[in-house]
């Protein structure tokens, strides 16, 4: 389930905290670009379709 | 509880977060839950963490009562009773190090919360108040279990409120309290990132928590956090890091200190030029109205200075509030309280010339000063004369201005200092000669007398100084 608080809490907000949680934070902030990179690679030949 | 629901009066600072709100009744404070947020509660109270922290008096005294109906007919589906804030006070009228440690307070219960699978939804300045000079942590309706894999939803709100104005103070000097008040949000990184630039943005705190963070905040603009934090949990965001987070902002706050500025005010105790004589008469008359009646409540010591007198009332009264224009002032006299272990006086920031209006939402949800005092003594020693003379404020306008604070039935005790004296000659050689031919004490005494009931009157020793102590409405 998706749970959202009362309070809007910026998406850049919640990614810089990975950021400063020292050298394991800054790993999980690769890993989340990483990924978001292949999917845009993955779904290009579907959206040329 | 059986309760007309006109009796309650819902608070306007809350409501933000819809799941719970509070509400006064009488002088109880009441804060009703909805169904999420009522089973938020009964998780939160079984926990050895928050008894603790309830125990050790860093979050308000809270217990469950019986639900009530509330004016808008909306039936909680439970209600708890706070314990009362002597005196409500907003972060722009805090000083650097009450900010501090107001900050450290909010980052302390979110790590001990996070270890027992709790978080706190927000991360608002506004979450915290003071008993005296104890920060407390309000927002008990804040608490709820937490998602693993997701950052704090509140570190934008902390930036903005709490860490940013700490900074501004810390590194570049420049005091936080006019931004606050002038944003109830708080200010925001790109307000505050020109400020930071060349050399300064290396100062501790700001490549990260400012630069990139707002960097971040424009760049991630478009994607919702819904999206995000689903891609941080893939990603292998962990509740240690969420704890390391909350550790390397908290080893950030607890090394931000401020470089006080020489201030005229800072030393006014020492150059003002009272005598001996003068001093022990004053100190005798102030004594003496305080203890002349019922243990007062609340006393107000506009224009504190170093506390002398704050400190003299809490000797005869329940609590005390010290408000002081110069923050350097009331930073140096909170930390002297603290180091003392006064507990009841609170130091505060306001010019009273200029006192805090309300503010946010329609101008209530920050209820101005005037709303919040309603005290048994105002003291207001050697402040007349910067008022009338120092800011042209008219006598009748800053002795009505004085029974405004004042709860019904209380006592005024207040100084008029002569044109003739050292101090207000000082003031009126810098203003035309002749702009105040009412600033006389036969004219204070008409005014005063026209607003209350002038119980006594003392001339000081040196002749050009004069004490009352005035019934408000008597």
């Amino acid at each position: 389930m998706i749970h959202l608080a009362y309070l809007d809490a910026g998406s850049g907000s919640l990614i810089v905290q990975a950021v400063v949680g020292g050298v394991a934070g800054v790993a999980v902030a690769a890993k989340l670009y990483w990924r978001r990179l292949v999917s845009r690679f993955r779904r290009q030949p579907t959206d040329q379709r | 509880m059986a309760i007309s629901p006109t009796d309650l009066r819902p608070e306007p600072g809350s409501f933000r977060d819809p799941a719970n709100r509070v509400f006064h009744l009488g002088h109880d404070v009441l804060r009703g839950l909805d169904a999420g947020a009522a089973a938020h509660w009964r998780a939160l109270a079984g926990t050895e963490f928050f008894t603790t922290l309830l125990a050790d008096g860093k979050v308000c005294g809270t217990e469950a009562v019986d639900p009530v109906e509330v004016p808008d007919g909306v039936p909680w589906a439970a209600v708890l009773r706070h314990e009362r804030i002597p005196f409500v006070s907003h972060p722009y009228e805090w000083s650097f190090t009450m900010l501090r440690d107001a900050a450290l307070l909010h980052l302390e219960i979110l790590r001990a919360a996070l270890p027992a699978g709790f978080t706190i939804k927000d991360g608002s300045a506004y979450n915290l108040q003071w008993r005296g000079t104890e920060p407390v942590f309000i927002d008990v309706g804040s608490f709820e279990p937490v998602r693993d894999g997701e950052p704090w939803a509140g570190y934008r709100q902390f930036c903005q409120t709490l860490l940013y104005p700490l900074l501004l103070t810390a590194h570049l000097g420049v005091d936080f309290q006019p931004w606050l008040r002038a944003r109830v949000d708080g200010i925001e990184a790109d307000q505050l990132r020109p400020l930071f630039r060349g050399v300064r943005r290396l100062l501790p705190g700001v490549p990260t928590h400012l630069h990139l963070h707002g960097a971040m905040q424009s760049r991630h603009a478009e994607a919702t956090t819904t999206d995000v934090r689903a891609q941080l949990r893939a990603a292998g965001y962990s509740r240690e890091l969420a704890l390391a987070t909350v550790r390397g902002i908290e080893k950030l706050v607890r090394r931000l200190d401020r470089t006080p500025a020489a201030s005229h005010w800072a030393d006014y105790q020492r150059t003002c030029g009272y005598s001996a004589q003068d001093r022990a008469g004053k100190e005798q008359f102030v004594t003496a109205a305080l203890t002349d009646g019922s243990r007062p409540a609340l006393v107000l010591d506009l224009g504190a200075n170093d506390g002398r007198y704050a400190r003299l009332a809490a000797r005869h009264a329940d609590r005390v509030v010290a408000v002081e224009q110069d923050p350097a002032v009331v930073d140096t006299l909170y930390r002297a309280l603290r180091a003392e272990g006064e507990r009841r006086i609170l130091p505060l920031v306001m010019d009273l010339a200029d006192p805090s209006p309300g503010g946010g939402w329609r101008g209530v949800e920050r209820a101005s000063f005037a709303d919040r005092a309603a005290a048994d003594v105002v003291l207001a020693l050697a402040l007349v004369h910067h008022l009338a003379i120092g800011r042209n404020v008219p006598l009748a306008e800053v002795v009505t201005w004085l029974a405004d604070l004042c709860a019904p039935g209380a006592r005024i005790v207040v100084e008029f200092v002569h044109p003739e004296d050292p101090m207000a000659r000082r003031l009126l050689a810098n203003k035309p000669e002749g702009l105040f031919p009412d600033y006389r004490r036969e004219e204070f005494e008409r005014v005063l007398a026209a607003r209350c009931r002038i119980a006594r009157r003392e001339d000081l020793p040196s002749g050009t100084r004069t004490l009352y102590t005035a019934v408000v409405g008597g």
